[in-house]
């Protein structure tokens, strides 16, 4: 079977998904939470490196590289945030986060 | 550009003295805003005269836009064309002797600056009126002095009579201001414009255009006309509007004499000239512009026979002389209006400093039963009560005389001028009677003030009696100077089309050939008035109290200024409170607690089913966020 | 290249390097002052540079300077400098909150949002957006040693994250389906033929991604939690500027690129906007933390604004503009009186701890009362104006629904507006609050001017938001 641009839009979907359902369904830990994070960043990166492809175009690889690059630094203020919530709460559960409400 | 000065100097004048009164002090204060009206003065006057004399041609000063929307627009614009720059001349020259005069007689109150800054801010708004170029202007500074008007007659903000006379004032011209909008609106419907020199241009053309309302076919301009009328009525107090003016003499009394007699009260009659091209197509309107203006004269004149309270006299007189003015303005005889306007300017804005003056005298007391033989103790101030009696009862030569034979003379040919001519005749009468009772109760007869007041009867300082030789000199020499060019032959020459006079061949010019006795009558009445005010008061001063027992009913009718307040407080006033009351227990207690609160309570209660969805809970969110997106794609691919 | 476009952006971001390194070795308690006065200094040169900076596109079509993104950049600076003059005293008397990283971060939040304006390429849009909520996410977290701003932190970095991510997502799927990244060629692309599915998708997902960063319902949840546990010269910043660059990225982006598509987004907007306006018109009722109200209420706002966005029209993009301006002004004077409420050197956030504040601090109460009553619309203040244009755009758009339910819920929304002012002259006082500093006073003092004398200058706002419009819409 030739793999074409629909399997490859299928498999980011489905990696879009996963990375959703992992924010709202996980109860246990704020890493997990920062993990789907990078997995709805890498469906987007694999629909843009296959549109690229699908179009002959670059400009959705470059976009790509900027994404990634975005992403780092966007894990390391995530975690530095997480650490400092650790510090104050003693715990990163995600069922702790609920000081404010209303 | 220095018209603009003349009228951006208040403006300034008022903020530094508001802004920065408490650093400045009382005088810094009272030296800015006297300094920036005397440089206000003189730009007026001098941008009048140049404009005046033709060297400079007519026009506006163009300061900025401000609304655009859709086809309405409105700009900040400074009009000047010969009846402007009149009414900047006399708004600006007035003030500045009014400012002045407030030296010495606010001297030692507590909010000093807070006067001066609402002063000045007073003379902007009333100057940004009289050189409006479109209708929205002419309506900012309409609500501006209205707005001054209400914060400087509450200015002693802890008299509970201040705060009842200031809201009673704002809520009487916010009935007339209704009028006023209203007609604004329909102006800018019928004509798509609000700009004068548009409308003007388009009046033939609109003469035809009808409102069709409940069946009957209503002329639009006199719909129109009718409407800013109603506006004037309340700004200027005419009968039906006119109950705020006499309380509004809890204000300080340059205050009175500025607002309430020189300008903003004019500020209707103004109104009704500065429109006049219009009214000249609104033949209905002008009828009741006429019978409004004619009875108010009448009315309050007699009203004004009976007060004891020297400033709630001289209100009333103000209130009949601006019917006047409207007659006047009913006949097409705008030129005269505005003529007496000036006029009255001067010699009211000098009757009430001098019965400032006397009050100063007095230590605060304004009932004339507790005055009397002041004449020797403040000769000063007697003289110059004399001559705006004199001025006010229209005794040749001085000023009044002239602007009110001409107003006279031409509501004698006016058209249905017959009821107009006989309101004014009768006014005329009644003017100099109320004038020399007031003059000879405060400063003849026998001294009834209490000995310790008597004992501190002072001349004013030479600050507050400057100003009143200067109007002085104005209420003397100014009807006689300025006739030729205010509604003699030089009239058309002077108002060079700032004034319609399309109603030719023109009244003023029929004016000159009305019968003797017309030219006659209103000196010979008015020394009537005086005549009979010396036998009731100096001769028999039994004599009143003779005639209030005999005419009880009218004379309780007077004093108590026909029941006016007691009947709104009858039709408006106390239904009001009731239907408020009603509603407060039926509508409060059960109908709110039905469906208003009801309402309440949903709100409620949805606020808190929303509050309640925010949990804290970052699972939650970000479920609430997917919800969203579903529903959004789900909402797309159904409506597409 | 046509570098000179992007000027103030490049001088702003440079500055805020040298702004960072100078805090570096500037002596330890002074500097935060002094980081912050050089903030405040590049602000207002990169305000200047704006205003003369020439206009036109640069970058090979990754970035444009016209009238819009003047105006939305004036507003932004304008937002950004008003926060630091907050944040002066507030930050030094939290003392952990002193240092001289946060003006840092505002400037690089500042680049970021002027960057968001400025783009004509998703590219842009996406790296903006980012620099500017990155930046965000750290200065909401800046109390280290307090739970409450970290778990604010938290929220809002997890949350936009996701909102990133679905706006990514949606651009991917743009791309794909119109085979560019320019908003002039996706136009172009949209111009022929009925859009296929995955575009109107990846629309969808694009609009949800911007519409979280303006705070619309239903994706407001984040907002708050957020404005409560940030430091409150943290939630003032949060409350203006960015939401002004958010909008106005939303405009230039729904007006652009999608703009063929109106016909398929006006009732996505509208439904965003009747949530907003509904969540921002009953949640407040409940609120006692006068932070949490005013994140409410600022939903509420963005509810209005959108509904100029909703009318599609150049009208009604000038309405939102100006809506957003006015907007701009009342929120900043009102955190102003917020971070006024100190007693003894605690801040105090309950509605109920301004009570007699009319009579303790009569000038605080009235700056507080004019902005109540211009975010309530009521004449002749500026918030009137504002929600008198959008209602007139969404009116002449035919969008009939949209104005009632925005004129009903700004009825129940002067419910709360005019309790605070009752609260603050009838309520019996409790203990005067803490001297106010000077920059406190001139930020209230200053948007309280703007706020009731917009009246005036009516005319030359609404002439720079038409030049705006018209330059967005060609």
């Amino acid at each position: 079977m030739p793999i074409g641009i629909g399997q490859y839009l299928v498999v980011s979907a489905i990696l879009l998904v996963v990375g959703i359902f992992g924010i709202f369904m996980n109860r246990k830990n704020v890493i997990t939470i920062l993990m789907s994070i990078e997995l709805i960043l890498l469906s987007v990166n694999l629909n843009l490196v296959a549109f690229s492809g699908a179009l002959h175009d670059l400009t959705g690889q470059v976009f790509t590289m900027f994404v990634l690059t975005v992403a780092a630094a966007e894990a390391a203020i995530g975690l530095a945030i997480v650490v400092t919530y650790f510090r104050n709460r003693g715990s990163i559960a995600v069922e702790d986060v609920n000081l404010m409400k209303g | 550009m220095i018209f603009a000065i003349a009228v951006f100097a208040p403006l300034a004048g008022s903020l530094i003295s508001g802004l920065f009164g408490r650093w400045l002090g009382d005088r810094g204060a009272q030296a800015v805003s006297v300094i920036l009206m005397l440089v206000a003065a003189f730009f007026g006057v001098v941008s009048g005269l140049r404009l005046l004399t033709g060297l400079v041609p007519d026009g506006y000063v163009f300061v900025g836009d401000w609304l655009h929307v859709g086809g309405f627009q409105a700009d900040w614009s400074l009009r000047y064309d010969s009846l402007s720059a009149v009414m900047v001349m006399m708004v600006t020259v007035v003030s500045t002797l009014i400012h002045i005069y407030s030296i010495g007689y606010m001297e030692g109150d507590r909010s000093v600056p807070r006067f001066f800054a609402y002063l000045s801010l007073f003379t902007f708004a009333m100057l940004m009126l009289v050189t409006a170029n479109d209708l929205l202007q002419l309506f900012f500074g309409w609500e501006g002095v209205g707005l001054v008007s209400y914060l400087l007659i509450g200015f002693w903000y802890d008299r509970p009579s201040a705060n009842d006379a200031a809201i009673k004032a704002f809520i009487m011209n916010r009935i007339g201001d209704l009028g006023f909008a209203l007609g604004i609106a329909l102006v800018f419907f019928l004509f798509g414009s609000i700009r004068f020199d548009t409308i003007f241009a388009d009046v033939v053309a609109q003469n035809h255009a009808v409102y069709h309302l409940f069946g009957a076919n209503l002329h639009a301009l006199d719909v129109i006309g009718i409407l800013l009328f109603i506006g004037a009525m309340g700004k200027s107090a005419q009968l039906g509007l006119h109950p705020w003016l006499a309380d509004a003499m809890e204000g300080p009394t340059p205050v009175s004499a500025l607002i309430h007699a020189a300008t903003m009260v004019t500020a209707g009659v103004f109104l009704m000239v500065r429109m006049s091209p219009l009214l000249e197509y609104a033949p209905v309107a002008l009828a009741v512009v006429g019978i409004i203006g004619g009875t108010t004269a009448v009315f309050a004149a007699t009203i004004g026979c009976a007060q004891t309270d020297i400033k709630r006299v001289i209100a009333y007189s103000t209130c009949s002389q601006l019917g006047y003015m409207f007659v006047a303005v009913s006949v097409g005889a705008y030129q005269a209006s505005i003529f007496h306007l000036i006029m009255h300017a001067f010699f009211k804005a000098l009757l009430f400093l001098t019965a400032g003056s006397v009050i100063h005298a007095m230590s605060g007391e304004q009932d004339m039963r507790k005055m009397g033989g002041l004449a020797r103790l403040i000769p000063y101030t007697y003289v110059m009560m004399w001559i705006g009696g004199l001025a006010l009862a229209g005794i040749p030569p001085l000023s009044g005389f002239f602007s009110k034979d001409a107003i006279i003379d031409a509501s004698f040919y006016g058209r249905g001028g017959g009821y107009a001519c006989i309101c004014v005749e009768l006014a005329t009468y009644l003017t100099a009677f109320y004038t020399w009772r007031l003059i000879f109760m405060t400063f003849h007869g026998p001294r009834r003030g209490d000995a310790h007041v008597m004992a501190h009867v002072h001349e004013s300082p030479w600050v507050m009696r400057g100003p009143l030789a200067v109007l002085a000199i104005g209420a003397v020499f100014g009807g006689g100077l300025l006739d030729h060019y205010f509604v003699g032959t030089g009239q058309r020459a002077f108002w060079n089309g700032s004034i319609s006079t399309v109603n030719d061949p023109h009244i003023l010019t029929s004016i000159a050939h009305v019968p003797l006795f017309i030219d006659f009558l209103p000196t010979v009445l008015g020394l009537l008035g005086i005549a009979t005010a010396f036998v009731m008061y100096m001769l028999r001063p039994d004599l009143p109290a003779l005639l209030a027992a005999r005419f009880g009913f009218i004379y309780r009718l007077l004093i108590h200024k026909y029941y006016v307040d007691e009947l709104y407080g009858a039709i408006f006033v106390r239904p009001y409170h009731a239907l408020a009351r009603a509603i407060w227990h039926v509508g409060d207690e059960d109908i709110i607690d039905g469906i208003p609160r009801g309402g309440a309570l949903l709100a409620r209660g949805s606020a808190g089913g929303l509050v309640r969805l925010q949990s804290g809970s970052l699972a939650q969110y970000a479920f609430v966020m997917l919800i969203g997106l579903v529903v959004l794609i789900s909402v797309f691919l159904i409506f597409r | 290249m046509n570098w000179i476009v992007a000027l103030p952006e490049i001088v702003l971001a440079l500055s805020g390097m040298a702004v960072l390194i100078a805090g570096v070795f500037a002596p330890r308690p002074g500097a935060f002052q002094l980081t912050s006065m050089l903030a405040l200094g590049a602000l207002l040169v990169t305000a200047g540079l704006v205003v003369i900076a020439p206009a036109g596109v640069g970058y090979g079509g990754l970035y444009v300077a016209d009238a819009f993104s003047r105006f939305v950049q004036l507003l932004i600076l304008a937002g950004a400098a008003l926060a630091i003059i907050l944040s002066l005293d507030f930050n030094r008397q939290e003392a952990e909150l002193a240092r001289f990283e946060f003006p840092v971060l505002i400037l690089f939040a500042a680049v970021g949002m002027m960057i968001m304006v400025g783009a004509t390429n998703f590219m842009t849009l996406y790296l903006g957006l980012e620099l500017q909520s990155l930046a965000l996410y750290v200065v909401a977290a800046f109390a280290r040693d307090s739970l409450r701003s970290s778990e604010a932190g938290l929220k809002y970095f997890v949350l936009g994250s996701l909102a990133s991510g679905l706006l990514l997502y949606g651009i991917s799927l743009t791309y794909g389906f119109s085979g560019s990244m320019s908003f002039a060629q996706v136009a172009r692309a949209l111009l022929s033929g009925t859009p296929s599915v995955g575009l109107v998708i990846g629309m969808v997902f694009v609009i949800s991604g911007l519409v979280f960063k303006v705070a619309a319902a239903p994706f407001h949840m984040w907002s708050p939690d957020v404005y409560e546990g940030a430091p409150t010269s943290v939630t003032a910043l949060l409350g203006s500027a960015p939401k002004v660059a958010a909008l106005a990225l939303l405009l230039r982006v729904m007006m652009g690129p999608y703009g063929h598509l109106l016909s398929q987004w006006q009732l996505l907007i509208e439904i965003i906007s009747i949530a907003s306006l509904v969540v921002g018109a009953l949640a407040p009722i409940l609120q006692t933390s006068i932070k949490r109200l005013m994140a409410y209420s600022s939903i509420g706002h963005v509810g209005y604004a959108l509904m100029g966005l909703a009318a599609g029209t150049q009208s009604g993009t000038t309405a939102t503009l100006i809506y957003l301006a006015t907007y701009l002004f009342m929120t900043l004077g009102s955190f102003g009186v917020i971070i006024a409420m100190r007693r003894q050197g605690r801040s105090v956030e309950t509605i109920s701890d301004l009570a007699g504040l009319g009579r303790n601090d009569a000038g605080l109460a009235l700056a507080m009362t004019i902005f109540m009553l211009s975010m309530a619309g009521v004449p002749p203040l500026s918030g009137f104006f504002g929600k008198l244009y959008v209602f007139l755009a969404a009116v002449q758009s035919g969008l009939w629904t949209l104005a009632v339910i925005g004129v009903i819920a700004s009825v129940v929304g002067a419910y709360y507006y005019l309790r605070i002012v009752k609260i603050m002259y009838f309520d019996a006082p409790v203990r005067a609050f803490d001297r106010r500093s000077p920059s406190l006073s001139f930020v209230v003092a200053a948007s309280g001017i703007v706020t009731v004398f917009f009246i005036i200058v009516a005319g030359p706002v609404t002439a720079a938001a038409q030049a705006a419009a018209l330059a967005l819409l060609g």
